[in-house]
């Protein structure tokens, strides 16, 4: 069986067997280690990819569930190479990283939430990041980053 | 994880065909509750049946009545406005069910048919007196959502069936409903729940529901505690005695999550708090 989809905008097919999760065809065969496996059962959320826009714990969602559709993943958020989207350079700035583990979901989840709500408030934030753990910042930074990314996303607009 | 035969039906007839001719297949909607449990290391099925390329399952239907479908995204029900206007404590529940990712893949049939006696969504249908449409090679059959849990993760559908969409009535007119939700963490699944559906007309409580979830083998109605308040005025003596019927009406276990007596008492604070909440709502409106 073959499934394709659009991956960070870029046509992408691959060949499955049967039920392999989008996780582990993202970080195998495609070549695509940003996405993170912790838990592996959808409690952590380093997993998380968006998509057609929504978040997805990757580590649940069998491949084959996302033929035809738009899978956007921490490696297709950089305008350019070199350069950071608004939610990366906020984690960056309100120190929203520190070991680093929990980031790529942290960030998927929230730009997921500031596609839906460009204005969120700080409960908003928390609603939409119960389902990603950090074992390191406390999470106040983290709020304070998606907060900081609400606002360099209004000023790039 | 090793993968597994996977098969997509885009119609109900193949995946019903798959089922029959595949022994030992199991359906997957979501699989939030499948693949978690197949990593945990539960006996592997022959093969996967996904319901969710199949548009009669992941339809929706809200107007005055609500026919939800049964492989419809618990993200995509939460969408629909007149679902949140029509029967909030449905929403509120699946709100707060898990997490926006679990949402996204999580479905309403999945929650139902996985029949765990914390199925968040199970509490408020109870309440709504929703009803399960099941569909097999001999074609469909209602049922009250009662009469669809048989004891933990089983329940009444047949091998050969499937669960095809929930259907809900209007709310009564002037219904008021609450869903209170004991837990731990934000992220958790229910330590005890409640949800409450109440009318009263000239200070009488006119329709009383009460359903519960993760204090019984399946969630449940409260019947008897629904009796002591209907067709009274909600004094205080009623309400206490409502909630000692609730205290004695449910039958929890002592699990990892809490403890049978402490379950009891949530179930009676939840009763009478809920009583409270929606009578108070009554107040100035008569
Ligand atoms: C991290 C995490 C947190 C969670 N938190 C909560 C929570 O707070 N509250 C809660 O209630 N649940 C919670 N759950 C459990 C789960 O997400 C829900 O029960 C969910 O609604 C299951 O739906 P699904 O579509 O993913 O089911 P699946 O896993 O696809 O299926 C579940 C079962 O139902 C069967 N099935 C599914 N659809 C049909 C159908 N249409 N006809 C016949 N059989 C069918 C499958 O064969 C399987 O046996 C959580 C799960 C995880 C992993
Ligand atoms: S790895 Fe997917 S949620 Fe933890
Ligand atoms: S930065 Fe280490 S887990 Fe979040």
């Amino acid at each position: 069986m073959e499934v394709r989809f659009t991956l960070n905008g870029r046509e992408v097919s691959c060949s499955l067997v049967g039920s392999e999760l989008l996780l582990d065809v993202l970080r195998g065969p495609l070549g695509h280690r940003g996405t993170k496996e912790g838990c592996g059962k959808g409690e952590c959320g380093a997993c998380t990819v968006q998509v057609d826009g929504h978040p997805f714990n990757a580590c649940l969602l069998p491949a084959a569930e996302v033929e035809g559709r738009a899978v956007t993943t921490i490696e297709g958020l950089a305008p350019a190479p070199g350069e950071l989207s608004p939610e990366q350079q906020a984690f960056v700035e309100a120190g929203g990283i520190q070991c680093g583990f929990c980031t790529p979901g942290m960030i998927m989840a929230s730009k997921a939430l500031l596609d839906a709500d460009p204005d969120p408030a700080d409960a908003d934030i928390r609603h939409a990041l119960v389902g990603n753990l950090c074992r390191c910042t406390g999470y106040a930074q983290i709020i304070e980053s998606v907060r900081r990314a609400a606002a360099l996303r209004g000023e790039g607009s | 994880m090793h993968p597994l035969p996977y098969h997509r039906p885009t119609s109900l007839e193949a995946a019903l065909e798959l089922k029959a001719s595949l022994p030992g297949a199991r359906f997957i909607a979501g699989g939030t509750d499948v693949m978690v449990r197949l990593k945990g290391g539960a006996p592997r099925p022959s093969a996967l049946i996904s319901l969710r390329g199949i548009a009669e399952l992941t339809r929706s239907e809200v107007a005055q009545s609500a026919r939800l479908g049964a492989a419809a995204s618990v993200a995509d029900l939460l969408a629909i406005d007149a679902l949140r206007e029509g029967w909030p404590v449905l929403a509120d529940a699946m709100n707060q069910m898990a997490s926006p990712q679990i949402r996204s893949s999580a479905t309403l049939g999945g929650n139902l048919c996985n029949a765990a006696p914390c199925a968040d969504s199970a509490p408020a249908l109870l309440v709504h007196g929703a009803r399960v449409v099941l569909r097999g090679p001999q074609g469909e059959r209602v049922l009250a959502l009662e009469e669809f849990f048989a004891e933990p993760g089983v329940t009444r559908m047949g091998a050969d069936e499937l669960l095809m969409s929930i259907d809900v009535d209007p709310p009564e007119p002037g219904l008021q409903t609450t869903f209170l939700k004991k837990k731990r963490v934000a992220m958790d699944i229910a330590i005890a729940s409640v949800a409450a559906g109440l009318v009263m007309n000239d200070g009488i409580c006119t329709h009383v529901r009460f359903a519960a979830g993760s204090v019984a083998p399946v969630p449940m109605r409260l019947p008897a505690t629904e009796a002591a308040l209907c067709g009274h005025p909600p004094t205080d003596a009623r309400i206490a005695e409502a909630r000692r019927i609730a205290e004695e009406e449910v039958s929890p276990i002592t699990d990892i999550r809490g403890g049978a007596d402490y379950r009891r008492r949530i179930i009676g604070v939840y009763v009478e708090r809920a009583t409270r909440a929606l009578a108070a709502r009554f107040e100035g409106s008569e």
